[in-house]
């Protein structure tokens, strides 16, 4: 963390008050304008995704794996599914009152603080935007190279959408492509999903619906579809990025006032 | 002689300015102008992303998300069972919310201009000897357009 700090403390963006965003070798930091429903929306399916949205790592990462722990003890999925299906007694009988209770600040929380820390981030990106957009768009280190370039949004969304992680490795996040590979690994592990699609796909649909686990199956959609949207939104704001820093460069370096214009 | 050009925002033109250095260009010879885009109002709360532009994928995964759950929830119930269950609700949602999403951000729309915008026009001021060698090195660079501007014509 120390020797991070040190490489960002070198770039010129420390001289920004209010920077509008920040490159490391291994990701870059943005603020940009976002919708505060929408980053609260993703904390209600699943607590975490909401702050992943805003770039807040550690609480996000901390409150998925809170909620995947937590969830999972207290079979809460489960009961879902059981509720949905109107199998209401079964519902009440599978939910684990040692772990349930947990359940509720937190997730709470997480929806109130992603909404409020959207609300907050909005204004640093006016800020930021203000100021002009001066950051260093290529970083280099030992272990990682980061160079802005311009990439297609469509393209992430559809690496997140064959396995999801890949759409943000593409546009360069590495912590949270890692960590959405790591998730889904376990998550279709322990679904048994890749079984089901299986025997759904020889036609053995009974079958499959005996074999997958609702458990850990009900991870998967927001996990599947926050990954290719968050994806595609990063690569939008990147080229905006790009756009903005070059747009800042040539303006600083090629237009001298000794420069002659056709009269 | 005044060399005009248009280019989008990308590495080439970084690349296209630095070879003209190489050959001889002084940094005054050359003016940079990244065209502005469309004033869009920037406002705190809300509406943000309709004018940020992405509005069109919000409503996609939020459905989405929500049908696939509800469809993998009742897949178990279904014949199909919950596989499929689950790629019916994400299809389903995810086309309803782009198509919700589309038509109320195409009521609030503006008009969008056609075809492609030049992000970037860049002017070269360079002797005729040089222009052929200018237009070049501008043109295999990813130039959107080149023009040639020399003075004392027309006037």
């Amino acid at each position: 963390m120390v020797i991070f700090m040190r490489l960002a403390d070198i770039s010129s963006t420390t001289l920004t008050r209010r920077p509008k965003a920040y490159s490391y070798t291994y990701t870059v930091s943005l603020m940009h304008l976002r919708n505060p429903w929408v980053t609260a929306w993703w904390s209600a399916a699943l607590p975490g995704f909401g702050h992943i949205f805003l770039g807040s790592y550690i609480k996000g990462f901390l409150l998925v794996i809170w909620e995947i722990i937590i969830n999972t003890q207290s079979h809460l999925n489960l009961a879902i599914y059981y509720t949905f299906t109107g199998q209401f007694q079964l519902a009440t009988q599978t939910l684990d009152q040692r772990w349930l209770l947990l359940y509720i600040a937190a997730y709470i929380y997480a929806i109130w603080d992603s909404y409020r820390s959207a609300i907050e981030m909005n204004k640093c990106a006016i800020l930021g935007e203000r100021e002009g957009t001066k950051f260093l768009p290529a970083r280099m280190g030992a272990w990682e190279i980061n160079i802005m370039s311009k990439r297609i949004p469509l393209l992430a969304a559809v690496w997140s959408a064959f396995m999801p992680g890949l759409g943000h490795l593409y546009t360069h996040r590495l912590p949270t492509g890692f960590f959405f590979f790591i998730w889904c690994v376990v998550i279709i592990y322990q679904s048994r999903l890749l079984e089901g699609a299986h025997l759904t796909c020889a036609g053995h649909f009974a079958a499959a619906a005996q074999t997958v686990d609702v458990q850990w199956l009900l991870y998967m959609p927001s996990m599947y579809l926050f990954s290719m949207f968050s994806a595609y939104n990063h690569t939008v704001e990147y080229n905006k990025l790009f756009d903005a820093e070059q747009a800042n460069y040539l303006k600083r370096r090629y237009q001298d006032s000794r420069f002659e214009l056709p009269v | 002689m005044h060399i005009f050009a248009t280019f989008d925002h990308n590495m080439y033109i970084e690349l296209a300015i630095s070879d003209l250095e190489i050959r001889g260009l002084a940094r005054e010879q050359i003016l940079a102008v990244p065209l502005e885009k469309e004033a869009r109002e920037m406002a705190v709360l809300d509406t943000i992303h309709r004018a940020d532009g992405v509005s069109i994928i919000d409503g996609g995964a939020v459905l989405g998300t929500i049908f696939m759950l509800l469809g993998t929830i009742w897949g178990f119930l279904w014949y199909w069972g919950p596989i499929v269950g689950g790629l019916i609700g994400l299809a389903l949602g995810v086309a309803i919310g782009i198509g919700l999403d589309w038509v109320i951000t195409k009521r609030q729309n503006r008009p969008s201009s056609l075809g492609r915008k030049a992000e970037i026009v860049l002017v070269v001021r360079c002797a005729e000897s040089e222009a052929g060698l200018v237009k070049k090195t501008l043109q295999d660079h990813c130039a959107i357009g080149v023009g040639l501007f020399k003075q004392g014509y027309g006037g």
